[in-house]
């Protein structure tokens, strides 16, 4: 079989192999909501309400049926491409909640992890390029630390000193309460402000997303290092290396036209799990900087109990790291003819 | 050769490293001077004049009048909508506004006729008459909401007479009536908008009659603009811009460095006491103010060892309510001794303390004692509350610690938390022998601090309560007496009598100790020098419309 129809081969049966993941995942999750305390009924209505009236709404709900039937009604809605509605804000589409936050999730989680790139990278390449040296013993070092930082202590303490203390930041949240936010056709207020060449928006915007993106990039760009240090170190040590530094190539030119490119490959799964994992909703970073993204909006959905809207969410998310997880097979398969499938 | 060129190349590699680090600071700083400055240069005002920023914690799931039942979505229908009655300003007399006087009530207190003033339209220019009133209360009670009870166990019939005359009928007498009709979610709505069926509810739009119109809302950012055709006062603002906090640090963060206006609610006792420390120096106002809410221990009657009157009363002597103020809210709460707080000042009572006192270890020891305690067979005291809360978490470990301290052997208390919806659903169940609970008020009368935890419909003295509000509030308590102390004041329109009927309900409950009341929160709003005249009323209601902003 060629290259060509073996590539084709494993992608179909990828695919193929998606819609199964995706409804293991729902599956899980709605026996997950299921087992979980609390009553539907109790927080549409609250617990006070009338029991005739608890009782008319559970029928109408399709409570009273037996949970396998609720169980396959809920796929027939999903395969309907419908996620059901907010129990807790009475019918908001779980959909339209996801098409208002999930830019903003977009947003922070590109724009962390192209800071995570950059710094992982760098500081990778550095690392391994000067192996055995302070600068090496650093980087293991960084490797070690903003792996280990909790996200909610470092995202507190970053707001605390260059928010609050320095004032160099502003606290939270996405854009200023008092001025109005960029619209535009994508939803990211970056993209957006410049796509209406409005300048004071997209400084506006940047800045209220650094200070987020640069803790949930800092606290990523560890992973990355250490994963490229790690591969670069082992590429630097290969005999195409040795020959190329034999033919007097630069070592800045072995390191970043030949090595780094071979290290890339683990560092392109990890990076397309890390950036579906994000895309699911970095709750943490969310949540300390209130970001208004889809892993806050999970965070509150939890809070209030509003169990439609978590188990909506999180049939989203498991279907965009399926997704998003097929992808980087895909592309790894195509970029590394020594995967075999 | 090669090592040259290898220093050469190391040299090259720093140098584009430091390009690329140098372009990221450059990106980074431009973002940082070029942005607009807090909201001197704004990217884009939201109005021309002089809007109020605000920070909660606080959640609005439902703006729904006929849903919403917590504290904020109270405070927002409250400034979205008006009432048939409300309060004048900073004090607590009944006044007309959506009615032009007080209603008539009929001789057997069943039948109410309120005239209705004929300016007023709501914000989709419907007109507002009786129908439009009749309609927004039957709504309320046919929906089935979660306040729906307040009315729907009270009113038998809603009708308008005419345009500009609606009346209530009864199903008994009802004395705090009117005050009931305060309530932020008996308000009109437009019945081109709304419509009247069970459940059917419009969580995120409110088209009413209030100073100011809904402009945004979701679960971050809720947007007020003044109501330009208010038939009332005009908002002494533009608008209101209330931003959604997940976390106290991030309400608190944001005021500080200066992001918002108003920071109102919730903010734990650690900042709260920093911001009054710093107010002095960064020209902060705190706006302190007693709260109706109130904290109290609930005694299961129903299981061992509350189902013993000695028992409860040995609690009721043991708890050291200074001690818990001081320890879990560094005194930003008074202790309480009577589920009436002392905003009603002419009818609460402190009957606890003067039947038990705070920390009466003696008197303890003579109840345990009546009650067959002793160190060989002492008692166990579990005490219960829901995990999200922080104070009450601290309040619960300062019981444990005074009592097993001034107690030894006498008293094991055991502090157990449950998650909210868990615990609350499994209270009426009987579960937990004592859990530590809260109540806001729906309305300012002191009947809304009785009638929820006295009384009883179904049940006896020997079975104690099997159906009813005793037995959603955990302690299970059946009286007689006190079902009937409930009716009387209900039926007594006379002030001072219903006022001595009060006094009756807060003895009966020193005497049966079915609750224990512990503590009563204050209130604080924090405010920068840019807005004035925000205060917090007697109903622990925020007039938005009269906070103004300088230009």
């Amino acid at each position: 079989m060629s290259r060509a129809s073996s590539l084709r081969l494993y992608i179909t049966s990828r695919i193929l192999l998606a819609p199964i993941m995706v409804w293991l995942a729902t599956t899980i999750v709605f026996l997950l909501i299921q087992a979980a305390p609390g009553d539907v009924v109790d927080v549409k209505l609250g617990p006070n309400a009338p029991a005739a009236l608890k009782e008319s709404m559970r029928i109408q709900m399709g409570l009273d049926q037996p949970m396998y039937i609720q169980y396959f009604r809920y796929i027939n809605q999903l395969l309907h491409f419908d996620l059901g509605s907010s129990t807790f804000t009475q019918g908001q589409p779980i959909t339209q909640v996801i098409g208002e936050f999930f830019p903003a999730t977009v947003e922070l989680t590109v724009c962390g992890m192209m800071i995570a790139a950059l710094v992982g990278l760098t500081v990778g390449s550095l690392a391994a390029s000067r192996p055995n040296t302070p600068i090496d013993t650093g980087s293991r070092l960084f490797g070690i630390v903003t792996y280990a930082l909790p996200m909610y202590w470092f995202g507190m303490i970053l707001q605390l000193v260059f928010a609050v203390k320095l004032g160099w930041f502003p606290q939270g949240t996405r854009f200023p309460i008092d001025q109005l936010a960029p619209t535009g056709p994508t939803g990211l207020y970056v993209l957006d402000s410049l796509l209406h060449l409005n300048l004071a928006q997209f400084f506006t915007s940047v800045y209220y997303l650094a200070l987020p993106s640069l803790t949930l990039g800092l606290l990523i760009s560890g992973v990355f290092e250490r994963i490229v240090r790690v591969n670069l170190r082992q590429t630097l040590k290969s005999d195409y290396v040795e020959a190329a530094r034999a033919r007097g190539i630069s070592e800045f030119r072995i390191l970043t036209a030949h090595a780094l490119k071979n290290a890339m490959i683990p560092v392109i799964t990890i990076l397309g799990l890390t950036f579906a994992a994000m895309l699911g909703g970095a709750v943490l970073t969310e949540v300390t900087f209130d970001w208004p993204g889809l892993g806050n909006r999970l965070y509150i959905a939890i809070s209030q109990r509003d169990a439609d809207m978590v188990q909506g969410l999180m049939v989203f998310f498991a279907t965009i790291v399926v997704v998003v997880s097929i992808l980087i097979d895909v592309l790894n398969a195509y970029v590394d003819p020594r995967i075999r499938y | 050769m090669m090592v040259s060129l290898t220093r050469l190349s190391r040299r090259g590699f720093l140098v584009r490293i430091g390009q690329y680090a140098g372009l990221f600071a450059l990106c980074l700083t431009l973002a940082v001077s070029c942005r607009g400055e807090g909201g001197s240069q704004p990217a884009a005002d939201l109005g021309t004049g002089d809007r109020v920023s605000m920070g909660t914690t606080l959640s609005a799931g439902s703006l729904d009048p006929a849903d919403a039942y917590e504290t904020f979505p109270g405070i927002l229908l409250y400034n979205l909508g008006d009432r048939l009655y409300t309060y004048t300003p900073g004090t607590t007399d009944l006044v007309p506004q959506l009615a032009t006087e007080l209603p008539t009530i009929s001789e057997d207190g069943i039948t109410y006729t309120i005239p209705l003033r004929d300016d007023v339209t709501l914000h989709d220019g419907t007109p507002f008459t009786a129908e439009v009133m009749a309609f927004s209360m039957q709504r309320f009670i046919e929906n089935g909401g979660r306040p729906a009870d307040l009315l729907s166990s009270k009113v038998a019939e809603v009708s308008a007479a005419s345009p500009t005359e609606l009346v209530i009928k009864l199903k008994a007498p009802v004395a705090s009536f009117t005050s009931l009709l305060t309530f932020s979610g008996i308000t009109p709505v437009s019945p081109e908008a709304y419509e009247i069926g069970a459940g059917n509810f419009k969580p995120s739009v409110f088209i009413g009659s209030g100073p100011y119109k809904l402009s945004e809302y979701s679960s971050s950012v809720i947007r007020l603009d003044a109501n330009e055709n208010y038939w009332g006062e005009q908002p002494a603002n533009d608008g209101i811009d209330i931003q959604i906090f997940t976390s106290a640090a991030n309400l608190y963060n944001s005021f500080v460095s200066g992001g918002l206006d108003v920071a109102y609610q919730t903010l734990d006792p650690d900042q709260i006491s920093k911001l009054e420390t710093d107010a002095p120096g960064n020209n902060w106002t705190v706006i302190e103010a007693g709260a109706t809410v109130v904290d109290y221990l609930s005694l299961n009657q129903k299981i061992a060892p509350f189902d013993n009157l000695d028992a409860r009363k040995a609690v009721a002597a043991m708890v050291d309510r200074p001690l818990i103020v001081e320890r879990a809210f560094k005194d930003q709460a008074d202790p309480s001794y009577s589920l009436i707080p002392t905003s009603f000042s002419d009818v609460s009572e402190p009957v606890f303390e003067e039947a038990y006192g705070d920390g009466n270890y003696d008197e303890a020891k003579k109840y345990l004692t009546a009650a067959g305690f002793s160190e060989s067979n002492p008692m166990a005291f579990e005490v219960w509350y829901p995990s999200s809360s922080t104070p009450r978490s601290i309040a619960a470990q300062t019981i444990k610690q005074s009592i097993e301290q001034n107690l030894p052997g006498l008293v094991n208390v055991t502090v157990n938390t449950a998650e909210s919806a868990t615990l609350f659903g499994n209270i009426a169940d009987g579960v937990y022998p004592s859990v530590m609970l809260n109540w806001y008020a729906d309305y300012f009368d002191p009947e809304n601090f009785v009638q929820p935890f006295l009384s009883c419909e179904n049940g006896s003295e020997a079975t104690l309560c099997e159906a009813g509000e005793s037995q959603s509030s955990g302690s299970f308590y059946y009286s007689d007496k006190a079902n009937q102390l409930v009716a009387e004041q209900n039926a007594e329109s006379d002030p001072d009598k219903r006022n001595a009927i009060f006094k009756q309900l807060q003895e009966l409950m020193a005497a049966d100790v079915p609750y224990i009341p512990l503590w009563q929160v204050k209130d604080y709003v924090f405010t920068t020098s840019a807005v004035s005249a925000v205060d917090i009323q007697p109903n622990q209601q925020l007039l938005l419309w009269k906070i103004e902003k300088a230009s």
